[in-house]
């Protein structure tokens, strides 16, 4: 028990020692009551494998057309990227530039650092490159927007529907299927674990 | 765990954490006002309590972002043209006109995020401040759940900016039928940046700091 507190609660600073637990249990705070940090077993590689097929998706979901639109003979398609597009070509640059970070730009990077991730855990790599990514990662977290554009293309959907024919585009189920696995992804990972295991293999330790 | 209820926080331990990656590290003894510190794990900025100004930053934040929600919901958000006829639409009449329409789930699911929410956040932000400016000790356990909600939910705000980017590229068929962007869609992406900046520079730490600070003591 001389052994100094070495967990702090990252909502309300409360100390506490690290204590392994059992498979499938959860740490809590004894002072707020939010989660330290949780054990789960096949964690890393659950994750890797939401993440692989995350990006297959996520190229799927850029490749074919969104949603198109019929209406007196004439077609109107439109891809992921496209939706951005629109504001840019209406001189409103820097909303098409926000559109394109949080539909494409930061989900992708955060599959990417995903994978870099897991890849580092379990091979037990030099850890620097993607404590970097996973750092930037949970920062970016908030700025990726993926299902809150999925609810957006409901709303359009339902607001077109009595106006013209809508095609719902083969992409539109891979995006669905992406923003499922990038959620299981982020629930099942758990930050803490992420951390103690990347820093098993950190190098640069300047405060030993 | 006896010994540990005797250091209370990081802070008493005079220990910092780290925000993004919660990593312990040993304060400086002595800090000056423009010193930076970084984490010795991730790298990212440790923001000291002694030089903490995330009140003052968060307050610039809101203000702007009132500010902005004037025209953002004055000015329309965008256009439909139908045979070479425009109507201009701002938040609230696009909502009427989905009310009109007899769709009202839609009607709701718009008013939530795009109206609900935003002022929702406008409130909660400005409230936490100045319970926090006050030092107020009233329920920091709920206040912290109303940070949390206001973090969370601010991010949904953007569906109304994505229906119009969806619409406006849809609905390209030249003098037929036609929809454009308005400024107020500008000035309410600027709302919802802002707020999630502003939510995002709030130390919530403070809440509990003040309502902790003087229970041992008592």
């Amino acid at each position: 028990m001389n052994q100094s507190p070495n967990i702090a609660c990252p909502e309300c600073g409360q100390l506490h020692h690290y204590r392994p637990i059992a498979p499938g249990q959860t740490a809590f705070c004894t002072f707020c009551g939010e989660t330290l940090y949780r054990n789960r077993t096949h964690m890393i590689d659950a994750v890797m494998a939401l993440t692989l097929a995350g990006l297959i998706l996520f190229v799927m979901t850029n490749l074919f057309p969104l949603l198109g639109l019929r209406a007196q003979g004439q077609e109107q398609e439109m891809h992921l990227f496209g939706a951005s597009m629109t504001f840019w070509n209406q001189e409103y640059r820097i909303l098409a530039v926000l559109i394109v970070l949080n539909i494409i730009v930061f989900p992708l990077f955060e599959l990417l650092a995903l994978l870099v991730v897991t890849l580092t855990i379990r091979n037990h790599w030099e850890s620097s490159f993607a404590i970097f990514l996973y750092r930037w990662m949970r920062e970016i977290k908030p700025w990726g927007m993926l299902e809150i554009f999925m609810l957006g293309v409901l709303v359009a959907v339902v607001k077109l529907g009595d106006v013209a024919t809508l095609i719902i585009g083969t992409s539109l189920w891979s995006f669905a299927g992406l923003i499922v696995t990038m959620t299981a992804a982020s629930s099942i990972l758990d930050p803490f674990t992420v951390w103690r295991e990347l820093d098993k293999t950190h190098k640069v330790k300047p405060h030993e | 765990m006896s010994n540990a209820s005797e250091l209370h926080t990081a802070h008493d331990a005079g220990l910092v954490q780290c925000q993004v990656c919660g990593n312990l590290s040993k304060a400086p003894a002595h800090l000056s006002k423009y010193d930076v510190m970084s984490c010795p794990r991730c790298g990212a900025r440790i923001k000291r309590r002694e030089q903490n100004n995330s009140v003052e930053v968060t307050w610039a934040l809101l203000i702007a972002s009132t500010i902005l929600y004037i025209p953002a919901n004055m000015l329309p958000v965008m256009s439909v043209y139908m045979l070479g006829k425009g109507q201009p639409d701002t938040i609230i009449s696009g909502v009427l006109h989905l009310l009109e329409a007899g769709q009202w789930p839609l009607a709701l699911i718009v008013f939530v995020a795009s109206v609900f929410v935003p002022l929702l956040k406008l409130f909660s932000i400005a409230f936490l401040l100045i319970s926090i400016q006050r030092k107020s000790r009233w329920r920091p356990h709920d206040r912290m759940r109303l940070y949390k909600i206001t973090e969370y939910v601010g991010r949904w705000s953007m569906v109304d900016i994505f229906v119009i980017a969806i619409l406006t590229g849809l609905v390209q068929f030249g003098n037929l039928a036609r929809i454009e962007a308005n400024a107020g869609a500008f000035s309410f992406a600027g709302v919802v940046v802002l707020t999630m900046f502003a939510a995002r520079m709030l130390d919530e730490h403070l809440i509990w700091d003040i309502s902790r600070k003087e229970e041992p003591a008592a």
